[in-house]
């Protein structure tokens, strides 16, 4: 089961961050569409299984 | 080629009129608006070119791609349903707090100013707390509802038993109910729309910064219950203070999820810098955004840049995130000046110079461009042509009588000028004192045709602040250097701006009475034939019985009473009920009596400053002059005879109907119309209005405008006697003639206004239609400002100004493509004129084009020396 750890779009919450906890991730997405380019960021946990999640990628 | 005005004879002079610059001799008349944007960078111009509109038109958003969001409900539920068992306010504090862990942020290309309310910038969030009704529209519409719909109906389903609706609805009868919500004589309550407006302290947060804030609370916390742990123990005293520590505990909570969730954003710039961008400039940019919202808004504002990023994180907490709030209060000049001067004059911390801050100031105006707001579709329907009532202030004079215009006033109208947004629309208090400069820049957004800035008058509102400050509960209302602190709350009513004592909620005021539909109901002893078939009022007789005009005045006297106490009963009930379940802890945070008192934002009134706004006077004040002209004066027709006119909606009656189209009509300097309509505005309109007294202890004043309600409830109002058709719309602004029947003159229009008291009434709309020829012509800026300093000095509040030709808007209606750029004043707010539907566009069309004459010159006191 792939976890959203070992997707390229997560990253670590900073050990400083008023939000960190152990293993929590921010999923940070760019998009792309007509008007142009955005970046969504989700709060996400490092276990959490992506076998439903359509943008997962994996990191190389 | 443009029109050039023709020349005028005056004084034994020829005056004419070359356009100011010549180059816009050979633009048509009908493009004129498409070569007028000129955004300051090529940043804003993709900004522009890439902006995500939420414009409605017809109450649909006119972008296919807008939708509900569902993180807002979905999360503020979860909030709900884990707090359960605290006290309400930290119910709030817990659902504030899950939604911002929670939530999806955004960062968009080229931004320089960033956060968002939902999880994709093209949504709308939801508000089912608020009103479960709204919700429930927007999830039965196939194209906006929220995903997956089946959570959503389960959330709203939730809502119902813990809705502002359900807790309001057991204190009137179902036939009051019935009849606020028919939207035909008064606006449906605020407790079933969700609809809301608020003034934040911006102040504290630019000052203070949130830590400080939180330290506060604290502090007050350690305070009170060393208090209750004293020797000799009050209970009257002291168990007060259970509930204090409750909302400072609160205030706390709110906070700290309110800078995590910017620091949020802060590290979101960092990895797009870090992990995607390419350009190394942007990188550089972003790193810096990372670093302002690490600081802002948990520490206090050091430079421009700050404080524009600031504004827009309170701006969604207070208007978007911890409740729907339409409005953009707030004197931005004197808000952002101290950053200015730090930044642009100082350089002392984020050096820039003036066009970057121009820069930032579009950069804003695009943030409230594309900011969409999840209100009900009523509220979407009244306001054709833009997203929601953006409004700021500037001008006027400072706390200490001096000057309030400066540099950072500057920036602000030439990034309006340059940009051409509909969003935000601007009032300029206007002083005598104001520099010219200033004034110029204000001339030229008009004469450029975005319909703002709307002018008010300086002097006559800021001592309708210490008016008001009478009658604080706390007494501790406006002091005379705060009376010089105020801003319109949303279109056309001022209050106060700062620290603390600014309005936190539409309760107080807000909302809105139709006085046509109650002459039409007076008429018909309280009966609505027309639109509802409901008895919408008391039975007030017969009018057929009525043998004197006063008998009939008296009967709409009683119409108008019912209708005004309901709906501030309405209000009032609302507050209530707010206080207890609506809580605000992020607001009261920030507001200096909320945390030395201890008292919720929604609770507190330390400055009264209650209003409502009847809209469609002028038709109902035209209607009773030609009855007494027609009817009880001359005895031409019986009173009979006009009501089987009107219930024929004028048909077979066309005789009858010219006589009463003909009848005297206000804004004509007509002695006879202008005697009953001034005694009408200040004996009914304000008289019985005034004798209200709402939650916080003041009265409650009438604040004439319309927005788009006048076409709105145009079309639910039968037939007038001032020979209307039934479901034409009515008139659009408070104390603005009806539209055509302006025939003498812009002079004649501010003498007929003139003569209502200004200070009976809180604010008045006065709309006015300016000849584009005159306007850019190198006369245009001497005629305009001696036209101001008349309005000035005849003490009236309020005006506003179309400067746009039919040529240019009937192109617009046959090729609308061409015309994106094209604004028109509505009425309180600018709208994009090609997303208005044809029947409001045709109301714009139908207004007087005001033009200028000799005896105008005269009237306003333009010599013609200064003419040649």
């Amino acid at each position: 089961m792939a976890t959203c750890a070992q997707c390229k779009s997560f990253f670590p919450v900073p050990e400083n961050a008023d939000d960190f906890a152990p293993g929590k991730g921010d999923c940070v997405r760019e998009v792309k569409d007509e008007k142009g380019k955005y970046w969504l960021s989700k709060p996400v946990v490092s276990d959490m299984d992506t076998s439903k999640c359509p943008f997962f990628s994996e990191k190389v | 080629m443009a029109t050039r005005h023709k020349p005028i004879e005056y004084h034994g002079k020829n005056i004419e009129f070359p356009y100011e610059n010549p180059a816009e001799e050979v633009i048509d008349d009908e493009y004129l608006h498409e070569h007028l944007a000129k955004p300051t960078t090529e940043r804003t111009k993709r900004l522009k070119a890439r902006c995500r509109w939420k414009h409605c038109a017809a109450g649909e958003f006119v972008d296919n791609s807008v939708r509900a969001g569902m993180e807002r409900m979905r999360y503020w539920t979860e909030g709900h349903k884990a707090s359960d068992g605290n006290k309400d306010v930290i119910k709030r504090a817990i659902c504030l707090q899950t939604f911002l862990e929670k939530c999806t942020v955004i960062l968009q290309e080229d931004e320089k100013i960033i956060g968002y309310h939902a999880e994709e910038p093209t949504m709308v969030p939801l508000y089912p707390e608020l009103s479960f009704l709204a919700t429930q529209d927007y999830i039965q519409n196939s194209r906006y509802a929220p995903q997956p719909v089946e959570e959503a109906k389960e959330i709203n389903e939730y809502w119902k038993k813990h809705s502002l609706l359900s807790k309001c609805m057991p204190y009137f009868e179902p036939y009051e109910l019935e009849r606020m919500y028919r939207w035909a004589s008064m606006e449906a309550p605020a407790f079933a729309t969700g609809f809301n407006s608020i003034v934040p302290p911006y102040e504290t947060v630019a000052e203070d910064g949130l830590l400080k804030r939180i330290e506060l609370a604290q502090e007050q916390i350690n305070k009170a219950k060393a208090e209750l742990a004293a020797p000799h123990w009050n209970a009257p005293e002291r168990l007060p203070l259970l509930e204090k520590i409750d909302l400072w505990s609160a205030m706390i909570m709110a906070d700290k999820a309110v800078i995590s969730w910017a620091r949020r954003h802060a590290r979101l710039c960092r990895i797009v810098a870090e992990s995607f961008e390419t350009d190394p400039a942007r990188r550089e940019e972003l790193l810096e955004m990372a670093e302002i919202s690490q600081r802002i808004p948990a520490e206090p504002c050091q430079g421009l840049w700050d404080c524009m990023q600031m504004k827009w994180y309170v701006y969604l907490m207070c208007h978007a995130i911890e409740r729907y709030a339409s409005g953009f209060a707030h004197k931005e000049d004197k808000l952002c000046w101290p950053y200015y001067k730090a930044s642009v004059i100082d350089k002392t911390f984020q050096p820039m110079t003036h066009k970057d801050a121009v820069e930032l100031f579009e950069c804003e105006r695009l943030k409230c461009s594309e900011h969409g707001a999840g209100k009900s579709r009523v509220n979407r329907e009244i306001f054709p042509g833009s997203n929601d009532l953006f409004i700021l202030t500037i001008g006027g004079l400072n706390r200490d009588g001096s000057d309030g215009c400066n540099d950072c006033t500057d920036a602000i109208l030439e990034a309006a000028r340059n940009i051409r947004t509909t969003e935000p629309s601007i009032v300029f208090r206007w002083n005598p004192k104001g520099r010219l400069k200033t004034k110029r820049l204000v001339f030229e957004c008009i004469r450029d045709g975005m319909g703002f800035p709307s002018i008010k008058n300086d002097a006559l509102n800021a001592h309708q602040m210490l008016y008001y400050a009478r009658f604080s509960q706390n007494n501790n209302g406006a002091t005379p250097e705060e009376a010089h602190d105020w801003a319109n709350v949303l279109c056309m009513s001022p209050g106060l701006v700062g620290r603390r004592k600014t309005q936190k909620t539409r309760s107080e005021g807000g909302g809105s009475i139709f006085p046509a539909k109650i002459l039409e109901i007076t008429l018909n002893d309280g009966y609505d034939w027309s639109y509802s078939d409901t008895q919408l009022g008391p039975h007030t007789g017969d009018p057929r019985t009525f043998d004197t005009f006063e008998k009939l005045w008296e009967a709409f006297r009683v119409q108008y009473e019912y209708t005004v106490s309901i709906s501030i009963r309405a209000k009032d009930v609302s507050r209530y009920w707010e206080a207890r379940m609506l809580q605000l802890p992020f607001v009261s945070s920030i507001d200096d009596g909320c945390m030395e008192l201890g008292r919720d934002a929604c609770d507190l009134s330390e400055q009264p400053n209650g209003w409502h706004n009847p809209i469609t006077t002028v038709v109902a004040a035209n209607s009773l002059v030609a009855i007494k002209k027609l009817i009880y004066d001359e005895k031409k027709y019986t009173m009979d005879q006009m009501l089987d006119a009107l219930y024929a909606n004028w048909e077979g009656y066309e005789e009858m109907r010219r006589d009463f189209v003909n009848a005297p009509k206000w804004g004509n300097d007509d002695e006879y119309a202008d005697a009953i309509i001034k005694k009408f505005y200040e004996d009914i309109i304000a008289g019985e209005m005034r004798k209200i007294t709402n939650y916080s202890g003041g009265p409650v004043m009438p604040v004439g405008q319309a927005v788009g309600l006048y076409m709105e409830v145009g079309s639910r109002t039968g037939p007038t006697p001032d020979g209307r058709y039934g479901g034409e719309a009515c008139d659009d602004g408070g104390i603005s003639p009806y539209m055509g029947t302006d025939k003498k003159g812009p002079t004649a229009v501010l003498k007929s206004v003139s003569k209502v008291d200004s200070t009976t009434q809180k604010a008045n709309l006065l709309n006015q239609r300016l000849s584009v020829p005159i306007m850019r012509s190198k006369h245009g800026f001497k005629i305009w400002l001696a036209y101001m300093n008349t309005w000035y000095d005849l003490n009236i509040d309020h005006v506003q100004f179309n400067c746009v030709s039919n040529a240019e808007l009937l192109a617009a209606q046959r090729e609308p493509e061409k015309h994106q750029d094209l604004i028109v004043r509505v009425s309180g707010f600018s709208a994009r004129f090609v997303d208005i539907s044809k029947y409001g566009q045709d109301t714009i069309i139908a207004r007087n084009e005001q033009d200028f004459g000799a005896e105008d010159f005269d009237f306003i006191n333009v010599s013609a020396e200064e003419l040649v």
